[in-house]
């Protein structure tokens, strides 16, 4: 196994790409559903297709909303009542107000911090938060779950494992497997340029398999790497917490000098103050702004020590024309004049930043998005083919020696190449089915999502008996089937319950709620070939006795 | 896999926890030393801390591979746990000399 260079890269490529591609399989599909996920949002929540709105006004809108706002996430209560030393009491101190928006979003983020008191952790707060129309402030239901980025998007770095973050640490060991199955393939393979351009089909399905990995692993090699590498970076401090725990006192040591240079108070100042119209920061900020010929939109905007005489107003130019996050600039609450402003970052945290603002993707360019998108599937590609491969290769052996191994893999395959496109589409077609006012209707949708993955297991399990004479699982073309008429159904139910087919949609231009069923549609047709192909190729198999002679093929030294 | 020589089901699982345990803590180590070096060295906080929390990646993803390439697995061990603990320990001591 680890004899040599070569040997040990190898197994480390096989086994590692094997048991964390299929965690893989999960971040980089709904990572590339994320890259569409307010799109998704709005096909999932029609009451909310409407076009993208900036920031409405603070003093109208958000001061009276926010106001309301007094009470944390029950669950996140419930999470600071383990870590503290006295127990919560009812009323917690707020602490910031915060609201969040993009070039793409008709509605509106708002978060409130709570303080927690005799907390074990430094700084210790907990989150409320709700989304609204900006138009006139109306708070959405929470039982409407925006799948897009209330679902799909923290699958994708969470797998919505909460219990003590492990979901993060499972999705962050997967990205640093992906980042050494990449090194070791690169090395496995030394052809890199030749495998640019080798795709065989029409060879035996062990020798098309591998091209296929080959070549969807090499064309978009910077991408594989680069977006498992800042998926990492953007986490760094959950994976390493190394100076926020080792060296707390140099943090607060900078924290407090930070706080002498900027005039930003670290802490309330215990006195009660008025906030001063925060609109006219705003005006103030954009007038700024376009005065040094960058005219924009806020992004974001936070008051910290809510409600204290040293309040402050923090507003940051939104990223719709570029990569990385903005500088922030910081008004004094109570006098609205401009305490700080950010000073331009420096070559690390431009770089930081770039890494962070591709992989998250604030910007407006949409070509870059499709290419994102289409790099993110490429990922899949290649993970899955890899997954076929090691079942090509050895499901003979395995049948002989009466191993289960090609089996289980072959079924794990399944469950996460079309099952968890099945159970995808089983929410959206689930979320057009579910009356409009259902209470917890969020719970349904999700709880469809997880039973309908569940049972393409139990059905990719119960077909891989298949495997046992080395032949395909059923289960890959009646999931395509399923896959192909439930995205069909998919596309119909939302022209039938909303009226937003596809002939109003496309001349209307509303592309998100268009470009979803136009998706729909594609899904469903590439299906239905896939469907057919696997069933002529079954058929073929069986007719054709000589089969196993199509299958031989010279070894490759390098992947034996 | 056949072909090849095949090791006892405690050496590979000694190599998965060098791989990732020792790889942890190397890394950890690396984070540590390395903030605090940059930091002495006069670079400002955020600039010292992101720069080797970027680095921190790309050194676990070194140190991951080494613990499957190298020969002697007593070596992997040595150098990742025993040189994390040793950069921890520097690390550490240096930031409370900075606090």
């Amino acid at each position: 196994m680890f004899a040599n260079f070569r040997l040990s890269l190898t197994w480390l490529h096989t086994w590692f790409g094997l048991v964390l591609g299929f965690v893989l399989m999960v971040a980089f599909f709904f990572g590339s559903m994320s890259v569409f996920d307010r799109e998704i949002d709005r096909w999932s929540l029609p009451q909310t297709r409407i076009a993208a709105q900036p920031m409405p006004s603070f003093d109208r809108i958000l001061a009276a909303r926010f106001a309301q706002m007094t009470e944390p996430d029950p669950e996140q209560r419930e999470l600071a009542a383990g870590r503290v030393t006295q127990p919560l009491p009812e009323k917690l101190k707020v602490t910031t107000w915060s609201a969040f928006t993009t070039h793409r979003d008709p509605v509106l983020s708002m978060f409130v911090g709570f303080e927690v008191p005799n907390s074990t952790l430094p700084d210790d707060q907990i989150f409320g938060d709700v989304t609204i129309d900006p138009r006139d402030g109306r708070v959405l239901s929470r039982d409407q779950l925006p799948i897009g980025s209330g679902f799909f998007y923290p699958m994708h770095f969470s797998l919505h494992i909460s219990w003590y973050g492990v979901g993060y640490w499972i999705v962050g060991f997967a990205a640093i497997a992906m980042l050494a199955a990449i090194v070791s393939g690169v090395f496995m393979h030394r052809k890199i340029f030749r495998e640019f351009f080798t795709f065989r089909p029409t060879r035996n399905l062990l020798r098309s398999t591998l091209d296929l990995h080959n070549l969807a692993g090499v064309v978009a090699l910077p991408f594989h790497f680069l977006w498992a590498l800042s998926g990492l970076i953007i986490f760094a401090g959950i994976y390493f917490p190394v100076i926020e725990t080792m060296m707390h006192p140099l943090v607060e040591q900078h924290e407090r000098e930070e706080a002498t240079h900027t005039g930003l108070d670290l802490e309330p100042s215990g006195k009660p103050g008025r906030l001063s119209p925060v609109d006219a920061m705003v005006s103030a900020a954009k007038e700024k702004w376009a005065s040094r010929g960058m005219p924009g939109e806020v992004g974001f905007l936070a008051v910290t020590h809510v409600g204290s005489s040293n309040a402050y107003v923090s507003i940051y130019r939104d990223s719709t024309d570029r990569v990385a996050t903005a500088e922030g600039m910081h008004f004094d609450g109570a006098t609205g004049r401009v305490i700080f402003e950010d000073p331009p970052v420096g070559p690390v945290e431009t770089v930081n930043g770039f890494l962070e603002g591709m992989h998250l993707q604030q910007f407006r360019h949409w070509t870059l998005r499709w290419l994102i998108f289409v790099g993110g599937l490429l990922s899949c590609a290649c993970i899955a083919t890899g997954f076929i491969f090691y079942v090509e290769k050895r499901k003979r052996t395995h049948a002989r020696d009466g191993h289960a191994g090609s089996r289980w893999v072959d079924a794990l395959a399944v469950t996460t190449v079309t099952g968890m496109v099945v159970a995808t589409l089983s929410i959206l077609v689930v979320n057009r089915l579910l009356p409009e006012n259902l209470p917890q209707r969020d719970l349904w949708e999700m709880s469809t999502f997880w039973l309908v993955w569940i049972l393409t297991l139990v059905h990719a399990a119960w077909r891989s008996s298949a495997l046992r004479e080395a032949r395909m699982s059923k289960a890959w073309p009646e999931q395509c089937w399923t896959i192909a008429s439930l995205a069909l159904s998919a596309a119909v139910l939302n022209a039938v319950t909303t009226g937003d087919h596809l002939g109003r949609t496309l001349s209307a231009g509303y592309w998100p709620v268009a470009g979803v069923d136009l998706m729909l549609l594609a899904t469903a047709g590439i299906a239905a070939v896939a469907a057919r192909k696997l069933q002529a190729r079954a058929r073929a198999r069986v007719r054709d006795t000589v089969a196993d002679n199509d299958t031989t093929l010279e070894q490759e030294p390098e992947r034996a | 896999m056949a072909a090849t020589t095949t090791q006892s089901s405690w050496h590979v699982l000694s190599r998965i926890c060098a791989g990732i345990l020792g790889s942890y803590l190397f890394t950890w180590g690396f984070v540590a030393l390395g903030a605090t070096a940059l930091l002495a060295a006069g670079l400002g906080f955020h600039e010292a801390t992101d720069l080797v929390s970027m680095l921190g990646f790309l050194i676990f993803l070194t140190a991951f591979c080494f613990a499957f390439i190298a020969a002697s697995l007593t070596r992997v061990w040595l150098v990742l746990a025993g040189g994390g603990a040793l950069l921890t320990f520097a690390g550490w001591c240096l930031s409370r000399s900075l606090a």
